[in-house]
Formats: structure tokens, sequence, C-alpha cells
């Protein structure tokens, strides 16, 4: 099998490296870049728990072979928070109760982030249809929603 | 996952000629592809990866004639204005397939070349009377979309071809269209049943304009050309939409599966026939008075 | 009671942050130097002989270390959590499809994948049966030496034929409950390495760390001191995770290989592998008189617990102490048939018997009302316990006055949802349903847990929970509740994962007790701690221990005006310069007294229970069958509420799991004879399933042996959800189902009555 070179922007850092072409950028991300926030909850795109934005789209991570990640923009749960300050929706995230186990918590967030790049006011079913493809086992939904509305009401004054 | 070569082509031609040998497999947005790598029990040697090629990344509109490229997304279908304007039945038809991260990846091109019976975005294209082009070496060639699906999972696609271009010309008259799915639940669902028709009125409000298409429902997803004929001349009514309940039977073949059972699925057809035909008409209807 | 500082507050989860910025480390997450691969090859066959298991050529690939089989096993072979009766690796048998055959340890995945390719099992295939009916029959294929009988349980009260003869209507059905997956995001990971001294610590996504360390032990055939159990962040359980099978496996093959392992299941052998909630078949036999007093409940239950026991025996107990609801009948006779049959195991899962008789139960309820016109909350409140009751297993229910405040509060929300008028061309309907659950392990099973405090000499408290968080809070409750014992601010107190080589032994995290336990003991830990301060702040400064006050954190001199108060830190600094720390544990068991009775098995019976009531509004598209919950009121008791927001956390997944059970999701065989095992194939609840409206209400009527009055809420969450749809559909449609998921097929073509 012929390695392959891929060019990977990651969180602002960019990373050249060589690999084997039969790994999902959900695997190197978590074992070539150490970023094991991305999550494998089914490794078919059935559960969400692997999403990240590339190219400013939400995308399941274990989906795109690294091959098709080349020269990409890839933002993670790490590179959320900026400077110390975290993102309005991690602090949604932890003071409304919309984090139990936690395992679906980054892929949920990213995906409620890849919404709020581009609608910032959205209301409950455009919401709901955005995280439709991120399951959570443990809290029922009620509380992930409410936490996007309050840091959408809060990006809104920033 | 098991070994395999990666290979990347700069553009069409290139492509092209590494279809000239067999057996490899192309990636487009993957989302049907890996889960099937996952499942399968050997892998192909090598897989072509065609999610760069730009060129066939477009929806345009020349001469009447819309023609989407096959690496054309779901969420690009959903965003389009020609699209939202042309072939609404195929925006509503994108925005309900899988999650939000799939139709970012997802396919047109992808969708159709699968194949599955049960695809979404086959039964609004059929209703447009949509065609495929496919590109080889040897040059171009189009087929009918309703010749080009044969099987579950297969088309009439040659091994040396991709599937680049879609198109459809919308009908001069006066028309609207709806598509309508239902699944095992709300949410990222494969569909059960799925339904697109195209309604078209004449000035005293009868049908001249009639297209019913079901998938899930036979090997490959189906225009009800019987039913069809059946409704040209009516006048639009509950009662007409109900009378047509016998005549899909005889055009659809659905069997029992996870999702559903035939019973069920013959049922579910009728419904939802009903209900897209009855929303294309009243949209049409609406639209007419204003 | 009143003056709380933290116990009722919506303290923030301890481990919050951590999970929302990516740094939390589950299992899969931890890498180590060396770290190989294991992959499990399992069996294709439902019911086999294995002749041979040929790895010859899979061990010549480069990059394969070891293969692990049953042959290998250097301690005990059979081991299981109630019953011993399963190998970790199939020896000469498979009994369901899924079976683990052999581990393969490779440098990485792939390679291991590539040698699990050419590994051949020769099968001789044997006769196999799916279910439990069947499986009691003569000529059944026989699973085990023994027979498919595993356990038989029959309870009964009063006299059934005088309850039966008193009776002016009885009713007879059936009802029938799928197989459920737990379904937790994080599938099974396990990580084992070795120290120098040879000693192995495995890392183990686990309810039930130090009894995972045993198991391991037994199968090793090492010392316990040598095996070590680590916790890290615990992706969902559900019951779940109370299987050591991962644990065993990964333990095993690093003792073959000598290296560190790392598995971790794939979601399809997480589904397929790993245990379920029993499906059942209940026969139900009720009397009732036209007043709708129930003067007779006779039930028969099947129940698959699949190819081995896991917690078959225990889930057959409790399911039968459930067998009549929350219900006053004086002649109940319940047998409870637990059976195995070559479907993948049935285990422990959130209910553990209590969703399966509450189907059958309320169902019959709303069946009984129906019949002698009456509504369904009049029937209920004819035949709810009161105050003083005992239920049929003869123990006394607790805060049973809260069951009439349930159903006058139901009332009034079934009153609300029964004026919104359904969407256009949708049917609507209102249903109820009450739950019981029972809380711990049952009488004679040991049912304790220690936890422990230590002082740090910053003057913060460390709480080692002697048990796991499975991500419900439990460490974040434990903190808030040696926080108010201790009278600190919960930002005073760190919380630790559960490690066997320092943390005391809390036992499992299962059974709806860890918040009343933990918060017990950590109350007696506290006031040992508090003890042990003051003795040392007494030889330390040289006062006399009686001079000494300690008041929240500090410390009093009630010998001198106007003294400064001491700080905690200021004594823990200085033990730390002695090389001395203040800890304390304390260990609570669950109340069994001498009074409790002892007519039945051990495990049985059950003495503390939580209430519940649920409302459920739905609407139906008729033509089609589609079933929408718009609105789910959940009613609960939970004798103190320690953390709003993470109780309506538990609450609100409950409802979600619950309408998965009712409506989407079940594991079956499909008609080409494989397991359902994929996410595509087995349907959880999205965010545009779920009910756009979900009400929680908690009461609290105190429990006197709880801390703070606290009773458990994980498990009871996810208990009435299905019959309550049921109800409603009924109304909706006159269509009565028998059998969840609730199949369109079965309200499309169905007679309407």
């Amino acid at each position: 099998m012929k390695k392959i070179r891929v060019t990977l922007t990651v969180n602002g850092h960019t990373h050249l490296f060589e690999t084997d072409p039969n790994r999902t950028l959900l695997e190197v991300l978590r074992e070539d870049i150490g970023l094991t926030g991305v999550k494998e909850g089914c490794g078919e795109g059935e559960c969400g728990a692997c999403t990240v934005i590339m190219n400013d789209e939400p995308i399941n991570s274990c989906l795109v072979l690294i091959g098709q990640a080349d020269n990409s923009n890839i933002e993670t749960i790490e590179g959320l928070a900026k400077d110390g300050k975290p993102h309005p929706l991690q602090k949604a995230f932890v003071e409304l109760g919309a984090v139990q186990c936690g395992f679906c918590t980054p892929g949920m967030i990213m995906a409620s982030k890849a919404l709020l790049d581009r609608n910032s006011h959205p209301d409950e079913e455009q919401i709901r249809e955005a995280l439709a493809g991120n399951i959570c086992r443990c809290t029922g939904y009620k509380k992930i929603i409410e936490a996007v509305q309050s840091a959408a009401e809060e990006m809104s004054h920033e | 996952m098991e070994a395999f070569d990666f290979l990347v082509p700069a553009n069409l031609q290139h492509l092209a000629t590494l279809l000239q040998t067999p057996g490899r497999k192309l990636i487009a947005g993957g989302t049907d592809l890996i889960p099937s790598l996952r499942q399968a029990h050997s892998l192909p040697a090598q897989i072509i990866d065609i999610s760069r090629l730009r060129e066939l990344r477009y929806i345009r509109e020349q001469n009447r004639i819309v023609h989407i490229g096959a690496l054309t997304s779901f969420r690009d279908v959903q965003n389009s204005r020609i699209l939202n304007e042309k072939a609404p039945a195929l925006v509503q038809a994108a925005g309900q397939i899988g999650s939000p991260m799939i139709r970012t990846r997802g396919t047109l091109g992808g969708n159709i070349a699968h194949a599955s019976p049960a695809a979404d975005s086959l039964p609004a294209l059929l209703i447009m009377d949509a065609s495929v082009t496919l590109s080889s070496q040897k040059g171009q060639r189009t087929q009918m979309l309703c010749d080009f699906l044969l099987n579950p999972g297969k088309t009439d696609i040659h091994s040396d071809e991709i599937l680049t271009d879609i198109f459809f010309e919308k009908p001069s008259t006066n028309c609207a269209a709806s598509f309508v799915k239902i699944g095992p639940r709300r949410g990222m669902t494969i569909a059960i049943v799925n339904a697109a028709a195209l309604v078209g009125l004449d000035n005293d409000g009868r049908i001249n304009q009639a297209r019913l298409s079901i998938g899930a429902v036979a090997p490959t997803a189906i225009r009800c050309r019987l039913t069809e004929q059946a409704l040209i001349g009516c006048l639009p009514s509950e009662k007409l939409w109900e009378s047509i309940s016998s005549i899909i039977q005889e055009e659809i073949s659905p069997i029992d599966d996870i999702r559903g059972t035939a019973q069920y699925r013959r049922r579910a057809a009728f419904i939802l026939s009903k209900r897209a035909l009855n929303a294309a008409t009243q949209s049409l209807q609406t639209r007419m008075q204003a | 009671m009143n003056n709380l500082r933290t116990v009722g507050k919506s303290e923030i989860r301890v481990d919050a942050w951590d999970k929302v910025n990516g740094s939390a480390k589950y299992v899969a997450d931890i890498q180590v130097p060396n770290l190989k691969h294991g992959v499990v090859l399992r069996s294709s066959q439902h019911h086999a002989r294995i002749t041979s298991i040929d790895t010859r050529e899979a061990l010549q690939i480069p990059g394969v270390i070891a293969i692990v089989t049953a042959k290998d096993i250097p301690g005990e072979a059979i081991y299981g959590p109630i019953i011993a009766d399963r190998s970790p690796l199939a020896n000469e048998r498979v009994r369901f499809m899924g079976e683990p055959i052999a581990i393969i340890v490779a440098d990485t995945v792939e390679i291991a994948h590539q040698a699990r390719k050419v590994i051949e099992v020769i099968y001789q295939p044997l006769s196999a049966v799916f279910d439990p009916e069947q499986a009691l029959q003569t000529n059944a294929p026989a699973i085990h030496p023994d027979g498919n009988l595993l356990s038989h349980f029959h309870v009964e009260n009063g006299d059934i034929e005088t309850g039966f003869n008193a009776a002016d209507l009885i009713l007879e059905d059936s009802f029938s409950v799928p197989r459920i997956y737990p379904g937790y995001l994080e599938t099974e990971a396990s990580l084992a390495l070795w120290d120098e001294e040879g000693k192995l610590t495995v890392w183990f996504s686990s309810q039930k760390p130090f009894a995972d360390r045993h198991t391991i032990s037994q199968v090793l055939g090492m010392p316990k001191e040598y095996i070590r159990v680590r916790m890290a962040v615990i992706g969902g359980a559900f019951g779940g995770k109370e299987d050591s099978n991962m644990a065993v496996l990964t333990a095993l093959a690093a003792w073959k290989s000598h290296c560190a392992v790392k598995i971790v299941n794939t979601r399809e052998e997480s589904l397929l592998a790993h245990p379920k909630r029993h499906p059942a078949r209940l026969y139900y036999k009720v009397g009732v008189k036209n007043d709708g007093k129930i003067t007779a409940l006779q039930a028969r239950v099947y129940m698959d617990t699949g190819a081995y026991a896991s917690y078959g025996p225990a889930v057959g107990q409790l399911l039968t102490e459930t067998v009549p609801g929350p219900y006053r009948i004086a002649n109940v006779s319940a047998d409870t048939y637990v059976v195995y049959t070559n479907s993948p195991i049935s285990g422990a899962m959130r209910g553990f018997g209590s969703p399966q008789t509450n189907f059958a139960y309320e169902s019959l309820m709303d069946m009984l009302a129906n019949r002698l016109g009456m509504d369904a909350i009049e029937i209920r409140r004819k035949n709810i316990w009161k105050p003083g009751d005992r239920n049929f297993t003869r123990i006394i229910v607790n805060q049973a006055e809260a069951l009439e405040d349930m159903l006058n509060r139901a009332a009034q929300s079934i009153a609300d949802l029964k004026n919104i008028s359904p969407a256009p061309g949708k049917q609507s309907g209102v249903g109820l349903a009450l739950a019981v659950q029972t809380m711990g392990l049952g009488r004679g099973v040991p049912d304790d847990s220690t936890h422990q405090l230590e002082w740090l000499p910053n003057g913060k408290v460390l709480v080692r929970v002697g048990a796991p968080d499975l991500g419900q809070g439990l460490n974040t409750v434990a903190a808030q509740m040696a926080a108010e014992a201790l009278g600190i601010d919960y930002s005073q107190i760190e919380t630790a994962l559960v490690d066997t080589a320092i943390s005391p032994d809390g036992g499992v995290t299962c059974a709806s007790r860890m918040t009343y336990l933990t918060g017990n003991a950590v109350q007696l830990a506290a006031q040992k701690l508090i003890d042990s301060l003051v003795d040392e702040a007494s030889r330390l400064l040289g006062i006399p221990r009686e001079k000494l006050r300690y008041q929240d954190g500090t410390l009093m001199r009630t010998d001198l005006e106007g003294a400064n108060p001491i700080s905690a830190a200021d004594i823990t600094g200085r033990l730390a310069e002695e090389d001395k720390q203040i800890i304390a544990s304390g260990t609570f068991s669950f109340p069994y007294g001498p009074e409790i009775p002892d007519h039945l098995p051990i495990g049985m019976p059950h003495v503390k229970f939580c209430l519940a009531a649920m409302v459920a509004r739905v609407e139906v598209d008729l033509e089609l069958g589609i079933i929408e919950p718009t609105h789910i009121v959940s009613i609960n008791d939970l004798g103190k509420v320690v953390n709003p927001i993470l109780a309506e956390g538990q609450i609100e997944g409950g409802i979600a799991m619950g309408l998965g059970y009712g409506l989407s999701e079940e594991m079956l065989l499909k008609n080409n004879k494989q397991w359902v095992s994929r996410l595509t194939e087995y349907l959880f609840q999205t965010t545009q399933d779920m009910p756009r409206s979900m009400e929680t209400i908690m009461l609290e009527y105190p429990e006197s042996t709880g801390p703070y009055g606290v009773k458990g809420i994980a498990e009871i969450a996810t208990v009435p959800e299905a019959a309550a749809i049921a109800n409603a559909v009924y109304e909706a449609t006159g269509v009565r189902v028998h059998r969840i998921p609730i199949q369109r097929e079965d309200v499309v073509f169905v007679k309407r009555s």
C-alpha cells in the first residue's frame, strides 16, 4: 500500500505527514494528532460522535478518508476555546446541564457551532434538525437544545 | 480497514484513464461507500477519490435545461436558488436525507449510482424525467434515469464510465411538485416509502400533467405510468386521489424488510402518493390564483 | 433541612468542563508506550460445537503477537456474576452468535483484522432456539447441561382462587416486550498493562471495578493483590457495563502476549454481543369488581435470558416483585421463568425487570377501566397503595402517600392535555401510567458501600467515591453531600475516579442506590473526618479536645475569647509536614433489618421503592399509523433532590430511552437469520423524534433512611413511558397494542374498538 502525503490544518496548526491511505480523518485526528476529543461511536455516520467542522461545514470524520481531507481546514472541540476563554456553547452546555456522560458532547457542540456559524438565530425546530444526526443516550436532548438557544442568545450580544 | 491504494485524479480525463482498469471503486462523499466497506468481506485494491473534482460540482440552467454536476452535495441542492425554483421536490428530498453531516458530504451522483431502491433523490428526479450523462475515455452518452436504474444497487453504468451530470427540463406548462417520505423514525432515517408527484393543470383546472414516482416499493424507484395516465384530464379532488388506490397496487411490488412489511408499504405507497399529488396540486392552485 | 448550603442546588457537574473541552479521557483515549491491539473473533453460528480452531496461518502474519483461545485460560475458565456458566472464550461450544472464541493481539488493529480473517473455525452446527417458551419444550435443543430453565420464581400472597371467585370481571391477556440495547455512546473498551513488578492494571469502563478485579484474578489464576482495575471517564452504562467480559478478555490478551493491550468493541460488536434488556412474554389474568377494586392478579412471565445467565436470575427476581405494580391487591400469584435460548445474552439494563411488567400491568389497568366504564385515574385511585400498605412480598411501601399526590397531578395534566386539539388529519390521545421501581440488591445480597474522605493539605477535601460515576453525575452529588456534611463549600471538594488500588470498595453502581448509599456513607465518613481533625488539632495546638468546636471547615476555641478561627488547612498543612493525612471512610449498608421476611430466595425481597406517574400525549396519523409523542409529563418522588439539573437530566434521558422502548428500538433476528447489529437498524430516538414538551415534576417525600431523604431516580425515569404511550395510542385510535415497540402495522391494520 503506497503511503500518501497529507497537509491538514487543525485548529489553526498545520500538520504535514505521510500516512497509509486506508485511514479515516477520525483515526488520524485521534491517533496521529492526539486530539482524542473527537470520538468513534459507530464508524458509519449514524451517531455523530465524530462530528468536526471541515472547511466550515459539519461532517462525520469517520466517513472521510484521510486523503480526501488533504489541504483542509479542520476545527475540533479542542480548538473552540480562544485564549483560555470558553466558547459560549461550551459555557452553556456546562451551565445548563447539557453534559452527562460527555461522549456525545464534542460532536454535539461542533454540530451546534456549525449551525450557529450559518444561522445565528435558529428556532427550536432548526436546532433539532441541525442536531438530528447526533445521538445522545443520556440527556433526552432537552438541555442540549436549551444550551444552544442560550449560546445563540449570548453570541448575538457579542 | 484493509489496505488499498488511493488514487487522486487531477481532472476528468485523468479519471477516465484510471477507469480503464477495472475493479477500482470511486469515493465521493463516502457516506455510502465507507459503511459498505465496513461490512464488506474484502476491499478493492484501489480507491479513486473524486471528491475534489470541482468541475463536477455545479448547478446551472441553460436553455431551460437544468444541469446538476454529479458531485453536487445535498447541502448544495438545498441552498440552490435554481433548484428551489425549478425542482422543489428535489430540494425537499435533499433536506430529508440522513443528517446535516451526511448532507454536507453526500452527493447526488453518489445517491444515484448507489441505486438503493429507497434513495430519496430518485423519485424527485424521476418525476422530472431526468437523464444522466455518463463519461468515459470513449466520450459521453446520456440515458434516461428510469432506464439507468436496473436493480437494487445496480445501474447501467459501464465499468469504465463515471456519472458526471444529471439534467432535466422543467415542463413548460404550469406545474408544481412535491416530495414526501416516511421512515421508521423522524430524524436521520432511511425511507420505508418515499414518493414524488408533479402535477400540471390546464386553464380549466384539469390535470394535464401527472407524474408520480415511488421509491422502496420495487427493485428500483419507479414511475407509476398507469396511475399517471388515469389522472390525465381529471379534476383534482379527494375522490380522485382515492380512486388511484388499486392502480398503484398493480404498479408496485414491495417486499418485507426490517423497516416494514410489504402490506404496510402497499398502504403507505397509496397514502404518500395521495399526499404528494395533493400537495403538488394545492401548491399549484395557490400559485395560479395569485 | 431548610438551610442546606449545597444539597438541593444545581451545582456544576465536577467533570463538565473536561467534557466540553475534549480533555476528558475515556478508555479508548488512553495511550501507553508499546501498546498492542486486541481484536475478538466471534462466533458466526447461533449454536454449534467447535471441532477445531486453526490459528497457524494467522500466527504467521507479521505483526501478530499472540492468539488466545479457551485452552490458554490459566485460572478458572468458568465465571458469571450470579451463576458461573460462561467461559470468556468459547470452549468446544458456542451458544450465541457473537460469542467470543479467540482474541488476536497484534501491533495494529488492521493486522489483527487480517489475522482474524484467516483463522479457521470448524463448526458443527446444532439446532438453535430463540424463544423462551419454545426452549422449555421437551424437544428443544439443550443449551446448558442442566436444561434450559435457568430459574423459576414463584411468589404469592393471599389466595388466588378466592380472589378470582370474588371478581365481577376477569380479564386475561398477554403482552410482549422486546430485546433492547443499553446503547451507551461509548462502546465497551478495556486496556490492560503490566508494571515492572508483574502486576496487571486493567482500565475498563465498568460499573463494578472491584468485582471485575475479582473475576479477572479468578480467570487468570492470579492473586487479587496483583490486579488493579482503574476507571477512566465512562461514556454511559445503563446496566450494560455490569458484565466483566471485556475486562476479562483484555486481561487474557495481556497475559498471553505479555504486552499492554487495548481492545475496543465496534458498535456492531457491542450491539450484538454485549448484554441487553430481557425480552419477555407476560401472561396476565386479573379479576376486578365492578367498582374497580382488583381482587386477584395472576401472572406467568417467560424471560429470554439468552445463551448465558449473566444477571438473569436477579432480573427475574426483581421482575417478579413488580408484577402487580404499585397496587394493593390481596391475592397475587406470580411465576417467572428465566430461560436460556441461543439469543445474545440478556442481563442488567436500566429497570432490571420493571419496564417489562410495567407495560403489561399499566396496559391492563386501562383495559379494565375501559371495560368497567371507569376512567384511568379512578381505577388507579381505587387500587393504589396507601400509607402503611405492604406489597405482595410483605414489605411496607415507603412514602406510599406520594401516589395519591401523583394521581392528582396526573389528573390535572391529563385534563390540560386533552384540551389541545390535534393537527389537521391527526387524532390525539392522552395516556397515563404509574410505576414502581425497587432500590438496592435485595435481601441477603451484600449491599453495602464504602467511600472515603481525605482532608488535603490545602484545606480541600478529596472524596474517593468507591463506585463509578457512569456519566449520571455520582461524583457530583457525592461532592455535594460531602460538602454539606462538612459544612464547607462545594468548590472545596475534589473527587477521584475509582482505582481499586486506592479507592474503597463502594460496590456496583446500579439498582438506583448509589446516591442513597454514597450520601449515607459520606455522612458517616464526614463525622469521623471531623473527629480526626479535632483530635489532630488538639494534639498540634496543645488544646484539650473539649475546648475545640468544629464549624463549617474551621475550628473555634471555646476557651479563649476573641481567638481567631483555625482553618482546616492550618491543621492539614502542618500534618503534611509530618507526612500524615486525615482520612476517614464510611460504610453504609442497605437497611435489611431482621424484621424483613425471609420466605423468599436470597435476593428477594427488595425493601425500598421509588414511585412515579407519567402522562403522555400523542398525535397519530391514522392512515399511516405514525405515532408522534407531543407531550410528556413525568412525575417522580425523589425523596430529596440533591441536584435539580442533574435529576432532571436523568429523567429527560430516561424519557428518551423509554420512548425508544415503546416506539422504535428492537434488536431482533432478521429473516436472514442475522441479528440487528447496526445503528441503521437499531433506532434510538433523535432530536426530531422527541416530544417538544417534556415536563418533569420532582416531588420530595423524604425517605427516613436516605441522606436528606434521598431515594433513587436512575431507573424509574425510564419505566412508565411505553405503557403511557400505549394507553394514549388506545385513546387516539381505539387500538390496544400488546407488544412494543408499537408496530405501525398493528395500528393501521387492526380492527378498532
